[in-house]
């Protein structure tokens, strides 16, 4: 119990001395996390709005696909990865093995499904006038989907924010694709792995800390854009 | 003036039911015209289909003389404001709604204030131009919709069931938001109602639908059932018709072709009832009574006779039709 106590404290101490290695993992976490949820949403959103809107042969089969996907274990998706972007792989001559660009990729195709299936669920759950009133009043494709958007703001703002939340916890394809390089592919999870097992107990529980702190508000984040 | 819609042959079908069935159907640009039905009749359906956010499974619809072959294109789409029975505002202001539609139809974005005003103004609304549409009341959020619809323009203004679930206040002030905008040179003016007294009082003419179907016959007296060798039985009465219509589903009795009278007729009259005198009313410069007689009955009597007869409330008195007075369909 002295030891786990100890060590709490010993990691709060880290946070508290706001160290510079400590922060760039961070930082490095956040970034690349933001920078997949962001390429992801580009995608997800509009597919996830369009989705919802129309009917098509395959609509059914296409949804099967995605919530299979939800649960797809994240070490497959970095393995399939870094089998593309392996030197001998048909992607290894753009050189995008261990660098962040592969760890953002990776992210990106993980949280994909979950934020076109929670897109799907935010139009689906709006109001039922909504569509056939923008349609009454003049909504066409385009301008259909961006109002749709614009009135479901706070569902799919909170799609966003689970897809970050599920990129910046993520280990395995990190882990596999940017190779836990320090200062460059180094992230907080890999960081934390790595630090567990050279016995640096401390580091990796400030790490944990630092994580569960951004976790915490995320949700609080998601409850006050629910209550929204 | 072409004529605002032309319907030829129009069928409609949804989860293998036929909700329209419509062979022809003309409305005149520059009209009132009242959808009436009962519930289910397809009024709702028949506005969408007008509004052309419904496809239908069969036939065409000409708009304005020109045949829309599957969309509508901007300048179409702009002649047309359709009001939902229970309209959706999105969140924002009363004007952030009417701009809305004002950008969705193409409007110059230096116009988009000044129409708002006036959209506001046709319903008597400015007052609440910057009032979250969450707080209005269900009058006001009807009459901001219809300034939402008519806003850019349109020449032809559908409502669906403008006046369901409003009282009196709240009717009134609709009627006259309605009214103003019939009232200029060319607006067409459909909405769908289940009250016929309002509809004689809005429209310049009604269309009846029963079932999908246009009917020429009054709704007044509309009784469903089943025909049988020269009968018509609705399961409370039996009613003898003149018509072979061997698959009609439906019964409607003209209520002017009806008589009253204390005590059974002596005549060649084939419907005789006795029943009980429940409503005396007045429509317009006549009466209206209801009499319950199995099925409630619709009559409409001129005061002079309503005099003669002596009728009062409870009275058992005996009505008679000929055949002839039947519709079936």
């Amino acid at each position: 119990m002295s030891y786990f106590a100890d060590s709490l404290l010993a990691a709060f101490n880290i946070i508290g001395s706001f160290d510079a290695d400590i922060y760039r993992i961070v930082l490095t976490s956040v970034s690349i996390s933001i920078t997949a949820t962001l390429c992801a949403a580009l995608l997800a959103i509009p597919a996830g709005v369009s989705m919802a809107l129309n009917s098509f042969t395959g609509k059914t089969a296409i949804q099967h696909l995605l919530n299979t996907l939800m649960s797809m274990p994240t070490v497959v998706i970095g393995l399939l990865l870094y089998g593309l972007f392996s030197r001998l792989g048909p992607l290894g001559h753009l050189g995008l093995l261990y660098t962040p660009t592969a760890v953002i990729i990776a992210e990106a195709i993980l949280i994909f499904p979950i934020m076109m299936n929670l897109t799907i669920t935010a139009v689906n759950s709006a109001d039922p006038r909504l569509v056939p009133t923008l349609i009454s009043l003049g909504a066409r494709s385009y301008s259909l989907i961006l109002y749709v958007i614009q009135a479901t703001r706070f569902a799919i703002l909170a799609a966003l924010v689970t897809g970050f939340g599920r990129a910046i916890g993520e280990v395995g394809a990190a882990m596999m694709l940017g190779g836990n390089i320090q200062g460059f592919t180094r992230t907080m999870t890999t960081s934390i792995a790595l630090e567990t097992s050279k016995g640096e107990f401390e580091l990796g529980l400030a790490l944990g800390l630092l994580l569960l702190m951004i976790a915490f508000s995320l949700n609080f984040a998601l409850s006050w854009l629910n209550k929204a | 003036m072409k004529p605002a819609y032309e319907l030829y042959d129009i069928k409609l079908e949804q989860q293998h039911k036929t909700i329209l069935n419509i062979s022809q159907l003309t409305i005149d640009s520059g009209k009132s015209v009242a959808l009436l039905g009962e519930n289910g009749a397809g009024k709702t359906s028949l506005i969408n289909l007008l509004a052309f956010t419904t496809q239908t499974s069969r036939g065409s619809i000409h708009l304005f003389g020109q045949k829309i072959q599957s969309k509508l294109n901007k300048q179409q789409r702009r002649r047309i404001g359709l009001v939902h029975q229970q309209p959706y505002l999105l969140p924002g202001t009363v004007a952030d709604n009417i701009g809305l539609a004002l950008r969705l139809q193409g409007v110059a974005h230096s116009d988009i204030s000044n129409l708002t005003q006036q959209a506001l103004k046709q319903v008597n609304l400015v007052a609440l131009a910057d009032q979250s549409a969450n707080t209005l009341s269900g009058g006001e959020l009807k009459r901001v919709a219809i300034a939402r619809a008519i806003a850019y323009q349109p020449d032809i203004l559908l409502l669906d069931e403008p006046f369901s679930h409003l009282d009196q206040r709240h009717i009134q002030q609709l009627e006259q938001s309605i009214n103003h905008f019939a009232q200029q040179t060319g607006k067409t003016v459909i909405f769908s109602t289940h009250d016929r007294l309002q509809a004689l009082a809005l429209a310049n003419t009604t269309i009846n639908l029963v079932a999908g179907k246009i009917s020429a016959a009054p709704l007044l007296n509309l009784y469903h059932g089943k025909f049988k060798q020269h009968f018509f039985d609705t399961g409370k009465i039996v009613i003898h018709v003149t018509s072979e219509l061997t698959n009609a589903q439906h019964l409607a009795v003209d209520p002017k072709e009806i008589i009253v009278s204390p005590k059974p007729l002596k005549s060649s009259m084939r419907n005789s009832f006795p029943g009980r005198l429940s409503v005396i009313s007045e429509e317009g410069h006549a009466i209206r009574l209801a009499i319950e007689c199995g099925e409630r009955f619709h009559v409409i009597i001129s005061p002079e006779a309503l005099a003669s007869l002596k009728l009062s409330l409870g009275d058992t008195v005996w009505l008679s039709f000929k055949s002839t007075a039947v519709t079936i369909f």
